[in-house]
């Protein structure tokens, strides 16, 4: 039953167990606070929250109370306005600017600084205190974060950010009195996967974001709009700050359901990748830079030579409108489109939403956190952070953990069970566990202990999650992933993380299974003259770049569209340079089925459209008539309406997805003594976009060749030994590390040496010691 | 009186545990194995044994309220983290003889039915803490303690845990927090310990003299126990007097023995020709008294209404060539210094205070600084977090208020009026 008090007239209706700040500050009561906050709740540590409580007793003397210690009883009379409370508001405010440096002309925190803030509604407007300040010596916490202790209030906040809610344990409070000093035990680099948010959970400039500091504005002069994160399929809502045409730094933005408070580095510091050196900004023709109107000419020509003879890659990372206007050009010149480069990737992930949409609906984040059990396959960490912070609040309410992995993953550490599977195993291994949980009790063998151990947690949990990391499962994985789902019944929950922010999107423009197989053979076969790709790599796919590489020398005209330079832009004969992620307006479809639309936070100076500003260019040139993208996407989703930019976004309407699904497991099963097999290996730095963001690829993991230990005694291999690796492409000489979270008989490597060796993750590669 | 709690002790030559109990140890677990636990909890509580760690709260009652049906396991903390500047009595039976806290401790977890108890020990204390760990394998290996103790079938695990050493870790919650491998910043109070203490179960913390009365109740009986002491008070206490006395020492006396016995009689007095100027009767943060206080009985409720705290009931003694200042500067130095950080009035609130008494000190105090001391004071008190700075500042607080004009002649005169009586002095 809800309760009603008072503060300071105001009626307040509150929730059982509410303490008064958290009552007042959701009725935009204000009441001053530093330590409280809403992800970390109360600790009672700043004592600004002070207010007065009135007391039953009429002849009692108010007291004065921490509002945030505070619980809500029914007809509770409060006031914030006190002279009581609003003295001792005072004295904290005097006694935490004691040795406050009150740098604000310099410090990057202006602006958009609680203690700012705090100090100009509470404080004193003089100092009384006359003696020395402290002085603390800052540390170098790496390239993200910028440290600055003499600012320290000591509120807790980045501690109880840091340890208690993202589980990170290389940052910490140290010494004790008025010396109190938050930072490393030594100088280096923060490696949680979450530092950036300290930047926003200090009320203060202690921790300040290091790559705005290198260019930095007044935060009143950044020029911002509501975006969603492109960097994974979490589709976290974000607030980029650009100004003078350049974006300056990305911060949360809430969603109540997804990110509410933070976001994770990649998607913090990932957008360097728009002020990229190497980023095209010109069009370029034949190796020329031209005019963007020059470009479309020269587009247009090729196009209409090409007649049918025409392909389009469309992408995961591509918006919902560039792709859907691409497929559409395509229909209408009879030409093939396929939102996808790799028909693995694309089997996998057409299966994924395939299941999803079959499913009663993939939890959110803040559902994640309520489950008490999850089984997650592969690297959650590296392709969807913001799960693994998530997974860990789960974990903080005792959710147990299993992780079925190839190679090393850091979600490993909060598990029960962490089992290592080589990638040609994990179906295997998924359907014996299968059978464990809907075998009847009398035939459960105990041959397997861990198999059962995990299947009985899993049919013993009241709210189960199961969690697979599509880019290294094979679509035969996905579906015995979502069968072990409804095996363990109702109140299973399934989830996938996908590998693009739009790959759902991407997926649900799929009209055919295979159509990734059926453009690459016919450009193989001379049947397409003209391909367009827009904001994909297939140049420098894993598994198949050097496929793509050949049969593009085919091609009369490669036509691309990307905001990042890579092996395709390189390869292109027209190149269209278009905004990136910030600069546009759009809609990503996130893991969920979510659609999220997003706003231009800010232009360059240079002429840079949008994908689909460039294809409703092109349409314009060749004498077409196309619907513009929102007519197209009601078209292809019947009851689609684009969500608004800042918006909660809205559901995808479920759609038929093409059902034959090639669940024939990975290629080569002969066993060679020399083959390993190459599983992907990543951080959650890793990917395509955030690899060209300078600061974040500082802290990437040098390459290595990483085994198990048991694997390299039987190869007779030891750490550090320099190991030759063979693949279908290429071959390489890489240091060996040995890792007991590797599989057995699999070899984890980064994305880099994937590509350079031409194998995907699973496929069979050859190892040997360099003598 | 007869010594209680001090009979056997020996810092030079601790007993072992052959000799301890030829003289009598460890006879209080067969009684205290013949009785129900509740039965034991009622016997405390009859005897009014009041915590001997500071706050006096009834040991009995602290018992009872965890309750009989607390869930498992239950932990009993024996605090021996001793750090109140002049208070030194628990350091006495520490080195003095283990056995006997070990055998308080046993009996104490039979009336709780705690399976495990830690023995939290002042980090400077480690030497004394090695021998209690020592004397705990010997009681181990006599099958005083383990499983099914005596056949009683009542099981105990005994632990030593020697501080990493800050004064804040005496606190019952940053205790608990210290423990458990944590920052030793003090807890909120709800959910109280004895519901959700040491790793969420229900824990009981009792001071280390606490905790030796009752083996020697549960020989004696209650009413034994509480004819112990005088004046209205109950039991046997010891009391510390340091500072400016002639013998200053460690007594055991009967709770109720006034400040004017103990620092004349047991402590020798004053130097020849001194006069007392006051004293502090609990340990540093407990409120000035003056020499018309002599003869308040050194018990919890006399003390208080003397407008001070019973505390650890240990004097320290200033005459009248010491300046009341300077004393009070020391003591809220070492509180500053002492401070965890957690909560701001505390952290930031007492260095202020010792700047502006060092700035009064040495002769460049302003006229309004007394005034802020107070409003400070008043504030830091109440609005801090745990009961570390209401302890802080009660000393300089009455020092303000005893010894007002020897402040105010700081300001006026712009020195210190004791380096002109201590230069007569020399």
């Amino acid at each position: 039953m809800l309760g009603i008090i008072r503060i300071d007239g105001h009626e307040i209706p509150f929730e059982p167990g509410d303490n008064l700040l958290k009552v007042a500050l959701a009725a935009d009561v204000d009441i001053p606070y530093f330590c409280y906050h809403a992800a970390l709740g109360s600790v009672g540590a700043c004592r600004l929250c002070a207010v007065e409580i009135m007391s039953d007793d009429p002849d009692k003397v108010p007291r004065v109370a921490m509002a945030c210690l505070e619980p809500a009883s029914d007809g509770l009379e409060v006031s914030v306005s006190a002279p009581a409370a609003q003295q001792v508001r005072q004295r904290v405010i005097e006694f935490l600017m004691i040795n406050h440096p009150h740098d604000c002309p310099i410090c990057d925190e202006g602006g958009e600084c609680h203690l700012q803030e705090m100090t100009v509604a509470c404080g004193p407007a003089y100092r009384r205190y006359q003696g020395h300040k402290r002085t603390f010596t800052n540390q170098n916490l790496g390239p993200l974060v910028h440290h600055e202790m003499n600012r320290c209030i000591t509120c807790y906040r980045c501690t109880r950010f840091y340890q208690d809610y993202a589980l990170g344990d290389d940052l910490g409070a140290m010494r004790l009195r008025n010396e109190v000093y938050f930072g490393r035990f030594q100088d280096g680099p923060l490696e949680s996967p979450f530092a950036g948010n300290l930047v926003e959970i200090c009320p203060t400039g202690v921790f300040t974001d290091a790559i705005f500091r290198q260019h930095f504005t007044r935060v009143w002069d950044l020029k911002t709009a509501s975006s969603i994160c492109p960097h994974c399929s979490v589709g976290c809502n974000i607030l980029p700050g650009a100004r003078d045409g350049t974006l300056r730094r990305v911060r949360h933005r809430p969603h109540p359901e997804i990110n509410r408070w933070f976001i994770c580095d990649r998607g913090r510091y990932g957008h360097q990748y728009s002020e990229h050196t190497a980023r095209p900004l010109t069009p370029r023709v034949a190796g020329a830079t031209i005019t963007y109107r020059k470009a479309l000419i020269a587009a247009t020509e090729q196009i209409k030579a090409a007649g049918d003879r025409i392909g389009g890659l469309g992408s995961i990372r591509e918006d919902l409108e560039g792709n859907a206007l691409l497929r559409a050009l395509l229909n209408n010149l009879n030409g093939i489109f396929s939102a996808f480069n790799d028909p693995e990737l694309e089997a996998a992930t057409i299966t994924a939403v395939n299941r999803i949409q079959n499913s009663d609906g993939t939890p959110s984040l803040t559902e994640m956190e309520q489950v008490d059990a999850a089984l997650i396959l592969g690297d959650l960490t590296a392709h969807a952070p913001m799960i693994d912070l998530a997974l860990r609040q789960a974990y903080r309410r005792g959710a147990q953990l299993t992780v079925l992995h190839n190679g090393p993953t850091p979600l490993t550490q909060f598990a029960v069970t962490t089992l290592p599977v080589p990638p040609h195993e994990m179906g295997a291994y998924l359907s014996r566990l299968h059978e464990r949980i809907t075998a009847s009790p009398a035939s459960k063998d105990v041959q397997d202990e861990s198999t059962a151990e995990i299947a009985e947690r899993l049919a013993a949990a009241r709210r189960p999650l199961l969690i697979g990391v599509v880019e290294t499962l094979a679509a035969s994985e996905i579906i015995a992933l979502a069968q072990l789902a409804t095996a363990l019944g109702t109140d299973a929950r399934l989830a996938y993380a996908l590998p693009g922010a739009n790959a759902y999107g991407a997926a649900l423009l799929t009209l055919a299974s295979r159509k990734t197989t059926t453009i690459l053979e016919a450009i193989e076969t001379g049947q397409i003259q003209t391909l367009i790709v827009a904001g994909t790599d297939p140049l420098g796919d894993t598994r198949l770049g050097s496929r793509w590489r050949a049969a593009c020398q085919r091609l009369n005209t490669l036509i691309v569209l990307d905001c990042i330079a890579t092996t395709t832009t390189a390869a292109a004969d027209i190149l269209f340079p278009v905004a990136a992620w910030a600069e546009r307006g759009g809609t990503f479809v996130n893991y969920e089925g979510r659609a999220q639309g997003f706003a231009p936070a800010f232009k360059r100076l240079e002429l840079l459209p949008s994908t689909a500003e460039v294809i409703a260019d092109l349409v314009q040139c060749l004498d077409l008539y196309l619907p513009d993208a929102p007519a197209v996407l009601s078209e292809a989703f019947p009851g689609y309406q684009a969500p608004v930019p800042g918006s909660a976004g809205s559901l995808m309407p479920v759609h038929p997805l093409p059902t034959h699904i090639d669940t024939a497991t990975r290629s080569d099963h002969e066993h060679h003594h020399k083959h390993w097999q190459a599983a992907l290996t990543t951080w959650y730095g890793d990917e395509e976009l955030a690899s060209f963001a300078p600061a974040l690829m500082k802290l990437a993991p040098t390459a290595t060749a990483l085994i198990s230990p048991a694997a390299a005694l039987n190869a007779n291999i030891e750490e550090g030994a320099q190991v030759k690796l063979r693949g279908p492409v290429g071959t390489m000489t890489l240091p060996v590390q040995l890792d007991n979270r590797v599989a057995d008989g699999t070899v984890a490597l980064t994305r880099m040496a994937l590509v350079q060796l031409g194998v995907g993750h699973g496929d069979l590669l050859e190892l040997e010691p360099v003598s | 009186m007869e010594a209680v709690l001090t009979r056997h002790l020996d810092p030079t030559a601790p007993l072992g545990l052959p000799a301890y109990q030829a003289n009598g140890g460890y006879r209080s677990l067969t009684a205290a194995f013949d009785l129900k636990p509740e039965a034991l909890i009622k016997i405390v509580e009859d005897a009014n044994l009041r915590g001997r760690g500071g706050a006096g709260f009834p040991c009995g009652l602290k018992w009872r309220l965890r309750g009989t049906d607390a869930p498992r396991p239950r932990y009993l903390i024996c605090n021996l983290d001793e750090s109140e500047p002049g208070t030194f009595k628990d350091r006495h039976l520490l080195y003095g003889g283990p056995h006997q806290i070990i055998e308080a401790i046993i009996v104490s977890a039979y009336a709780l039915q705690a399976e495990r108890s830690i023995i939290f020990v002042r980090g400077e204390y480690a030497k004394g803490g090695n021998s209690l760990s020592r004397a705990i394998k010997e009681a181990e290996t006599a099958g005083l303690i383990g499983s099914n103790i005596g056949g009683s079938g009542f099981d105990l695990q005994i632990e030593v845990h020697i501080s990493g050493g800050r004064y804040i870790c005496g606190e019952e919650t940053a205790q608990i927090n210290a423990i458990e491998g944590r920052r030793p910043n003090p807890r909120p109070k709800i959910p109280r310990p004895s519901v959700k203490g040491l790793w969420g179960q229900p824990t009981t913390s009792n001071n280390v003299e606490t905790l030796v009365n009752v083996p020697h109740i549960l020989l004696n009986g209650a009413d034994w126990f509480r004819n112990l002491g005088v004046n209205g008070g109950c039991g046997s206490k010891l009391f510390c007097v340091s500072g400016k006395v002639q013998h200053p020492g460690l007594f055991e006396l009967p709770i109720g023995t006034t400040a004017r016995e103990l620092i004349f009689e047991h402590a020798g007095g004053l130097a020849k020709g001194r006069d007392l100027l006051g004293f502090i009767p609990g340990g540093a943060s407990t409120a000035f008294l003056l020499p018309k206080h002599l003869d308040v009985p050194m018990d919890f409720d006399p003390i208080a209404k003397a407008g001070s705290r019973f505390g650890t009931g240990c004097i320290i003694v200033f005459d009248d060539v010491t300046c009341p200042l300077q004393a009070t500067l020391n003591l809220i130095r070492f509180f500053a210094r002492e401070s965890c950080g957690f909560c701001t009035p505390c952290r930031d609130g007492l260095p202020y205070l010792a700047q502006i008494l060092t700035t009064i000190a040495a002769g460049q105090g302003q006229a309004n600084d007394l005034s802020l001391l107070e409003e400070l004071c008043a504030m830091i008190g109440p609005q801090s977090f745990c009961a570390f700075a209401p302890g802080a500042v009660m000393p300089l607080v009455s020092s303000l208020q005893c010894f007002r004009e020897h402040y105010e002649r700081h300001i006026t005169t712009g020195h210190c009026p004791f380096d002109t009586v201590n230069k007569k002095g020399a």
